[in-house]
C-alpha cells in the first residue's frame, strides 16, 4: 500500500515559482525553489530579512529540515511564523487597507536600499499580526534589476490604490469590490467611477487615470521609447504613490452603528452586568480562540482580547470597524483583530476552482463565539429561522455566548414597527426550544435593568 | 510595430525571467518611462529641499544656542 502524502499544497500560491506553501500535519510550510536561491541569499546575506523582521514588518521564519513539497525543484523549506487568522482586503476597513498599502510601499523603499525589490504587489500578501499590518510573504523580494520600471507597478495600483481611492472618494463599501476582482480593481473602472475632481490630485492623476488611459492606448502597440527607468526615477514614483495613498482619508463618524452605545437604549447598569456576565462566562468556559459577532467597536470583544484570547471581532459596519482598529492601534492591543463583515453574505471561497481565498467558515472552527445583540437582527431584519441560526452557530464553534432580545425590547419593536410580525416563534421559549436541539444550555441569567436574557450554551 | 519591440528588446530581455511572474502589462510598464523624468526630478526636488530644510534649521538653532550662551 502506498503511503499517504503527509504534505498537501496551498492553493493561493500557486503563480509565483519562487516557492510553494504546504501544510504537513497542519503546520505551515514554505519550499524555496532552486531558482530564487540567489535572491534568497541576497534576502539574507544583505541584512534586508532582519531589517524588516526587527521593524516587524515582515514575517520571521526558520529553515527546518522537512521534507520538501515537490523534491525535484527544491532548494531549502522555512516554516513561517503562524498567523492565526487570515483576513482578506474585502474584510478591511479603511484604516486597515490605508495600513497595508503604506507597509507595502516601506518594505519597497527599505528593500531598494539593500538591492532589492518587490516583485509582487499583492494586497493578499500582507494580514494583520498582532495588532500590525506584516507581510507574510518572504519570497516576494527580488534582486533589484537596474533600468528596469517596477514590475509590481500595476498590481500595487489594482490592489492598493484604486480600492482606497474609491472608499475615500466615493464610498467605503465600494472596497468589497476586491471581493469580484481578485486581482484587484480594474484601472478604467476605478478612473470612472471617481469624481472628475480627483484629476486635481498628482498622484491620483499619474497613477490612476493616466495609468488606466495608458493601459487602454498600448494594450495592443507599444510605442517607441529609448528610454529606462534610473533608480531615482523609481523612487519617485514610490515616493508620489505613497504621497496619494497618505493624503486619502476617511472618517468613520458618519455610518449607523458607530454610535450605537450612544445612542441605544442600554442603560448602564444594563451594560455593567452584561458586561459582568460576558467576563464570568468567558472565565467559565476558558476558549483559546474567540469570534464576536456583530462586534460593532468592540466593547465585549475586548472583555476576551484583555484576557489574552485570540479575538475576531466581526461587524458588518465599515465605521464601527474603523473605531474598534483605530483603538487597537492607540492602544497597542495585540489579541484583537476587527474585521468587515456581513453575516448574512459572509465571504465565499473565492478564486481558480474556489480555493484560491478561503471562504469565512473555512477560517473556523473556533472555540467560543459571542453573539450579543445579534439574533433580532439575524431573524427578524433577515427573516432567518431560529432553527437554521442555531445550525449556522454550532459549525462555527463548541461554545456559545448569546443574547436573546426579546418582542418586547424596544430596539426589536423598531425592527417591527413598519412590516407585519411574521415571527410567532420568536420568543424565548421557541428560542430555547430551536437551540437545544443542537446545543446544551448551561446558564440562562436575565440581564438586569433590561428585558433580555444571555445564554451560555455548548454544542452538543 | 516590428522596429517598436525590437527597441522595447532590451528593456524586456533583462527581465529576470524566472522571478518576474507577474505580467507587468505593457501600458503600466511604459507609462512608469514616461513618467521617469517628472517623477524622478520631483523626487530630487523634495530630497533636496528636505536636506536644505534640515540644514537651515540646524543653523537657526546654532544661532540661537550661541545668542542664548
Amino acid at each position: 500500500m502506498k503511503p499517504a502524502n503527509l504534505s498537501q499544497p496551498l492553493q493561493a500560491s500557486f503563480r509565483d515559482p519562487s516557492g510553494q506553501l504546504f501544510t504537513r500535519v497542519g503546520v505551515l510550510y514554505r519550499q524555496v525553489n532552486q531558482v530564487y536561491r540567489p535572491h534568497f541569499e541576497h534576502l539574507i546575506e544583505s541584512g534586508l530579512y532582519q531589517t524588516l523582521v526587527d521593524k516587524g514588518w515582515l514575517i520571521p521564519h526558520e529553515e527546518v529540515n522537512v521534507p520538501p513539497l515537490q523534491p525535484e525543484t527544491a532548494w531549502k523549506v522555512i516554516r513561517p511564523e503562524t498567523i492565526p487568522f487570515i483576513s482578506y482586503p474585502y474584510e478591511w476597513c479603511f484604516g486597515q487597507y490605508k495600513d497595508a498599502a503604506l507597509l507595502t510601499l516601506n518594505i519597497q523603499m527599505v528593500a531598494l536600499e539593500h538591492g532589492m525589490w518587490l516583485k509582487d504587489s499583492s494586497a493578499y500578501n500582507i494580514q494583520f499580526h498582532e495588532g500590525r499590518a506584516v507581510l507574510i510573504d518572504s519570497l516576494s523580494f527580488e534582486i533589484y534589476p537596474e533600468g528596469q520600471p517596477w514590475v509590481a507597478y500595476r498590481q500595487f495600483c489594482q490592489h492598493f490604490l484604486a480600492p482606497l481611492s474609491l472608499m475615500a472618494h466615493c464610498d467605503v463599501r465600494l472596497g468589497q469590490l476586491m471581493r469580484t476582482y481578485l486581482d484587484g480593481i480594474p484601472l478604467d473602472l476605478a478612473s470612472r467611477l471617481l469624481p472628475w475632481r480627483t484629476r486635481f490630485s498628482l498622484p491620483l492623476l499619474l497613477h490612476l487615470h493616466l495609468h488606466a488611459a495608458s493601459q487602454r492606448r498600448y494594450a495592443a502597440q507599444p510605442p517607441v521609447i529609448k528610454r529606462c527607468m534610473d533608480k531615482v526615477a523609481l523612487l519617485g514614483l514610490i515616493d508620489t504613490l505613497e504621497a496619494g495613498i497618505r493624503r486619502l482619508t476617511w472618517s468613520p463618524f458618519t455610518t449607523d452603528w458607530s454610535q450605537y452605545y450612544q445612542e441605544s437604549n442600554y442603560t448602564a447598569a444594563a451594560l455593567e452586568h452584561k458586561q459582568a456576565l460576558v467576563a464570568e462566562f468567558l472565565d467559565v468556559i476558558r476558549p483559546a480562540t474567540v469570534w464576536d459577532l456583530g462586534a460593532n467597536t468592540g466593547r465585549f470583544s475586548r472583555l476576551a482580547s484583555q484576557r489574552g484570547l485570540l479575538t475576531v471581532a466581526f461587524d458588518q459596519d465599515y465605521g464601527a470597524v474603523e473605531q474598534n482598529y483605530r483603538q487597537c492601534k492607540q492602544e497597542g492591543e495585540t489579541h484583537l483583530l476587527p474585521l468587515v463583515l456581513d453575516l448574512t453574505n459572509p465571504s465565499p471561497p473565492l478564486g481558480w476552482a474556489h480555493q484560491e481565498r478561503l471562504s469565512w467558515m473555512q477560517r473556523g472552527p473556533v472555540d467560543a463565539v459571542l453573539a450579543l445583540a445579534l439574533i433580532h437582527h439575524l431573524a427578524i431584519a433577515n427573516n432567518l429561522p431560529l432553527a437554521y441560526l442555531a445550525e449556522f452557530f454550532h459549525a462555527l464553534g463548541r461554545w456559545l455566548v448569546i443574547e436573546f432580545v426579546p418582542k418586547s425590547d424596544s430596539q426589536v419593536q423598531r425592527l417591527l414597527s413598519f412590516r407585519a410580525d411574521i415571527f410567532p416563534n420568536y420568543t424565548r421559549q421557541g428560542f430555547e426550544s430551536a437551540f437545544g436541539v443542537c446545543y446544551r444550555i448551561h446558564r440562562s441569567e436575565a440581564i438586569r435593568d433590561s428585558q433580555r436574557v444571555l445564554y451560555l450554551m455548548e454544542a452538543r | 510595430m516590428k522596429q517598436s519591440i525590437d527597441l522595447l528588446r532590451p528593456l524586456l530581455i533583462n527581465l529576470p525571467k524566472a522571478q518576474a511572474y507577474l505580467d507587468p502589462g505593457s501600458g503600466s510598464f511604459i507609462l512608469q518611462l514616461l513618467l521617469a523624468a517628472l517623477v524622478g526630478s520631483l523626487f530630487l526636488v523634495k530630497s533636496y529641499w528636505r536636506k536644505l530644510s534640515v540644514f537651515l534649521r540646524r543653523l537657526l538653532r546654532r544661532e540661537q544656542d550661541r545668542r542664548e550662551e
